[in-house]
């Protein structure tokens, strides 16, 4: 590292710090966009389909329909780019990047494995080191973020359908989040910090000291906030095929939807990487005190990955909500659960425990 | 009058939605899983240019002129598939043949052109039933496509060759010259 560094005439600790950048936002971009593979071959064996296995790799590999991803990116990125013409223009070219930007920086805190030291230097495997005073706030904070893209996507496109997927999506969003942070709370208290390596630290490498154990109703009202927070089935209210065309993205067209698209999925990559780190140990290997850094990685990709397979497979078993039942489920159950959850541990706590 | 619907009473683990949706998972986990394990020639889909069903007996697709052994067109002229075709797809031209025709006193008749406009066509299979001389069939070719509207314009020398290949019969592209009266009339 000292060598590469000397060579681009910095020091090692920038080095490090882009190479991390490049690295994590690269392979969560990578992987979201891998997910819509994942999404569409798994919804195709869901429900008894085969999905697309058509694309050929140079018109000879078929790659399990992988090449299906290559030929869509380049199909989108050679389609016409229309802006309509009552169309707000400088946010309707905003709106894709807004939503994309924050569903990647909310990674940005989030350990992907142990930390190591390397020649008395110690490096973290998180863009953000430990310490930097914002924790796991930030990404929820981030989270919040993601309300604008959605929204000024529909309200630039000056569509009536496109508005109330945009409306419907960012009440949804802004009343989830309130259960989210009451989850996380509880979660901050038994922990005894916000920073997202105190948190994992505090759940041990036991599976059963992980607060997916300790806090399950905790657990349960996060994870089920999430799904309205990226936006995902069965809380989907930006969308809506029957009743408003598309939705928030209708007027949306060529690379500008694909944005969209690929920020709904590094949103939910972002979101099971939360749910990883929060509720199931990060990068904690089950009953191994001491994992080597690989490992660590290795572990903590595999949970990510797992749900944020769970939210594909979620997306597929469960029809959409009624919008009613939303706001019922999200205020009148999820928030006062999120509640219990919160006086109990405190309770708890103030027991001794 | 009303149909009196029955009211489902939810018990109180189904209220709780969450037993139900772990129901739904495993149900759909059960779907992936078995497809996972199947390949895809197994699965419901037909895949359409790889794969294709098997036709089932009474299909009417493309259509065939039925040729005798030598190689004589079947069809005598008739112009009744012209008469019975709801979708005045057929034309006909008809034309005498054979020298029998003058030297034994035989009308034979043979269709100089026959063509059938296969965009027109709604392959009805009002022609077969009506031919009288069971010369006209439709079959079982149903990738009837072309590159321009000329060539769904299908005349005798293609609807006779239609399926000569499936069936190992050769092509043909003129009438062999006939030696035997098709027809006696009893005299």
């Amino acid at each position: 590292m000292d060598k590469l560094a000397s060579l681009l005439h910095t020091t090692p600790a920038i080095v490090w710090m882009v190479g991390k950048v490049v690295v994590v936002f690269l392979s969560v971009f990578l992987l979201a966009s891998v997910w819509t593979w994942v999404e569409r071959r798994g919804s195709a064996m869901i429900q008894d389909r085969i999905g697309p296995n058509r694309a050929k790799l140079f018109g000879r590999w078929p790659i399990l329909g992988l090449s299906q991803l290559l030929a869509d990116g380049i199909k989108f990125f050679f389609k016409e780019d229309l802006v309509p013409e009552a169309a707000n223009k400088g946010l309707f070219w905003l709106a894709p990047f807004l939503a994309f930007v924050p569903a990647l920086m909310g990674f940005a805190v989030i350990p992907v494995g142990k930390s190591f030291v390397c020649d008395g230097v110690t490096y973290h495997l998180s863009v953000l080191d430990p310490g930097n005073g914002m924790g796991l706030l930030y990404p929820l904070a981030i989270g919040g973020l993601a309300v604008y893209g959605v929204l000024l996507a529909a309200w630039s496109s000056n569509n009536k359908w496109s508005i109330l997927g945009g409306m419907r999506a960012s009440a949804t969003m802004v009343s989830y989040e309130i259960g989210i942070s009451m989850a996380v709370v509880a979660i901050f208290m038994t922990s005894g910090g916000y920073d997202p390596s105190e948190v994992i630290k505090a759940q041990g490498h036991l599976p059963w000291t992980w607060y997916v154990v300790r806090q399950p109703l905790g657990f349960l009202v996060f994870f089920t906030c999430m799904f309205a927070e990226t936006n995902r089935l069965p809380f989907d209210f930006a969308e809506g095929e029957s009743e408003i065309v598309a939705g928030f993205n209708t007027e949306y067209g060529s690379m500008k939807f694909s944005l969209l698209a690929l920020a709904e999925y590094s949103h939910l990559m972002t979101a099971s990487a939360l749910v990883a780190t929060l509720y199931f140990g990060g990068w904690q290997v089950p009953f191994v005190a001491d994992p080597p850094v690989l490992l660590s990685v290795a572990s903590f990709l595999v949970k990510m990955l797992f749900f944020a397979w769970v939210f594909v497979w979620v997306r597929w078993t469960l029809p959409r909500f009624r919008y009613d039942q939303l706001m019922h489920l999200g205020w009148k159950i999820m928030l006062p659960l999120s509640m219990a959850n919160l006086v109990f541990h405190a309770w708890r706590m103030s027991q001794g425990h | 009058m009303g149909v009196i619907v029955k009211k489902v009473e939810l018990t109180w683990l189904d209220r709780t939605y969450v037993w139900p949706v772990l129901q739904g998972m495993s149900i759909t986990f059960g779907h992936f899983i078995r497809n996972l394990f199947t390949s895809t020639a197994k699965r419901y889909t037909v895949q359409y240019p790889d794969m294709k069903r098997e036709i089932p007996a009474g299909y009417r697709g493309l259509h065939e002129l039925k040729r005798f052994e030598d190689g004589a067109i079947k069809c005598v002229a008739c112009f009744m598939c012209q008469e019975a075709c709801p979708a005045r797809c057929i034309s006909i031209e008809a034309e005498e043949f054979s020298d029998l025709n003058l030297s034994q006193g035989f009308q034979e008749k043979r269709p100089a052109k026959f063509s059938i406009d296969m965009l027109r066509c709604i392959y009805c299979g009002m022609c077969e039933e009506a031919c009288p001389k069971d010369a006209i069939w439709l079959r079982k070719e149903y990738e009837v496509a072309a590159y321009d509207r000329l060539s769904m314009q299908f005349g005798k020398w293609n609807l006779m060759n239609t399926y000569a290949e499936a069936d190992g019969k050769e092509q043909l592209t003129q009438d062999p010259t006939p030696s035997v009266p098709r027809r006696t009339i009893a005299m």
